[in-house]
């Protein structure tokens, strides 16, 4: 019984790991973050974002970044981005 | 506050290096810093304000408070060359920088030779929102009427979608003209897309010198 619990399982926790590992890539990319960042300045300093819009936009993504920097440190070694 | 003057507890935040002259900086510094000086060691000064912390806020205010400082320092009178740090140099003590002034004199004079009578200046080529037909024949365009009129140029990052050229180009002061000719028939061969033209900037892609804060 022990012996097909663990034949059964072994995949799906596998496939598991591996889905949670890349909503994690996909959520802490801090590079990501940061390159949004430099978009939402450029965009505002060729005058396609108001001053409002940007700086919402730039509170949240730094919001985002802070999270982001803290849950990589946190799981330094577990998360890998790869780009 | 003079160099002699300065606070035991007071770091010090370099903007860049210079020829020792006189540096006269009415632009206020980084974290609204009043009074710029410079820190001397033989024929080099460092541009440099007092800071209370070793990890300043990268602010957009700060950001623009670094870059206007070089600006002033390269552009008083004919223009002075300047090696430009980046962004959150700082030093611990005035010891600590003038030891990096000591140990850094061969390639401190070489980087300021490399930037003498020459400037920085930046373009950024995006696209419009719903793309554009042919970007790869427009970019090789741009780039082709661009570079002829510059001494170098350095690839930026990509880092929008939106992006189809970021460059930095090198240019000698007295051709800074035809440059901005230059850029005037992009605009105009390309209405559609957007181009930034920033600077003159410190040559911050060109000068090749780097500090370690260890020193």
């Amino acid at each position: 019984m022990f012996l097909l619990d663990d034949l059964f399982l072994r995949p799906i926790t596998s496939l598991l790991t591996v889905i949670h590992d890349m909503a994690l890539q996909e959520r802490y990319d801090v590079e990501r973050i940061r390159d949004d960042i430099k978009e939402v300045r450029l965009l505002y300093e060729v005058g396609e974002l108001e001053t409002d819009a940007y700086e919402r936009r730039k509170a949240t993504l730094e919001s985002e970044l802070d999270v982001a920097e803290a849950a990589r440190e946190r799981l330094s070694g577990r998360v890998e981005v790869k780009r | 506050m003079s160099a002699d003057q300065t606070v035991a507890d007071e770091k010090l935040y370099v903007y860049g290096v210079v020829e020792d002259e006189g540096v006269d900086v009415s632009t206020p510094g980084v974290e609204a810093a009043s009074d710029v000086y410079t820190i001397s060691h033989r024929r080099h000064a460092a541009v440099v304000s007092d800071i209370d912390t070793l990890d300043p806020d990268e602010s957009d205010e700060n950001a623009r408070a670094h870059d206007d400082v070089l600006r002033e320092v390269m552009t008083a009178g004919d223009g002075r060359p300047v090696v430009p740090m980046r962004f959150g140099m700082v030093f611990d003590s005035e010891r600590a920088l003038k030891n990096v002034l000591r140990n850094s004199r061969v390639e401190l004079t070489g980087s300021l030779r490399q930037a003498v009578d020459r400037e920085e200046v930046g373009i950024k080529v995006l696209v419009p929102e719903d793309g554009l037909a042919d970007p790869e024949e427009a970019r090789a365009s741009i780039e082709a009427e661009l570079d002829e009129r510059a001494e170098d140029v350095e690839d930026g990052d990509l880092f929008s979608d939106r992006l189809l050229l970021n460059r930095a180009y090198l240019v000698a002061r007295g051709r800074r003209g035809r440059f901005d000719d230059a850029v005037d028939a992009v605009r105009e061969a390309y209405p559609e897309l957007t181009v930034q033209y920033s600077g003159p900037w410190a040559p911050y892609s060109f000068v090749d010198f780097t500090i370690a804060t260890e020193a």
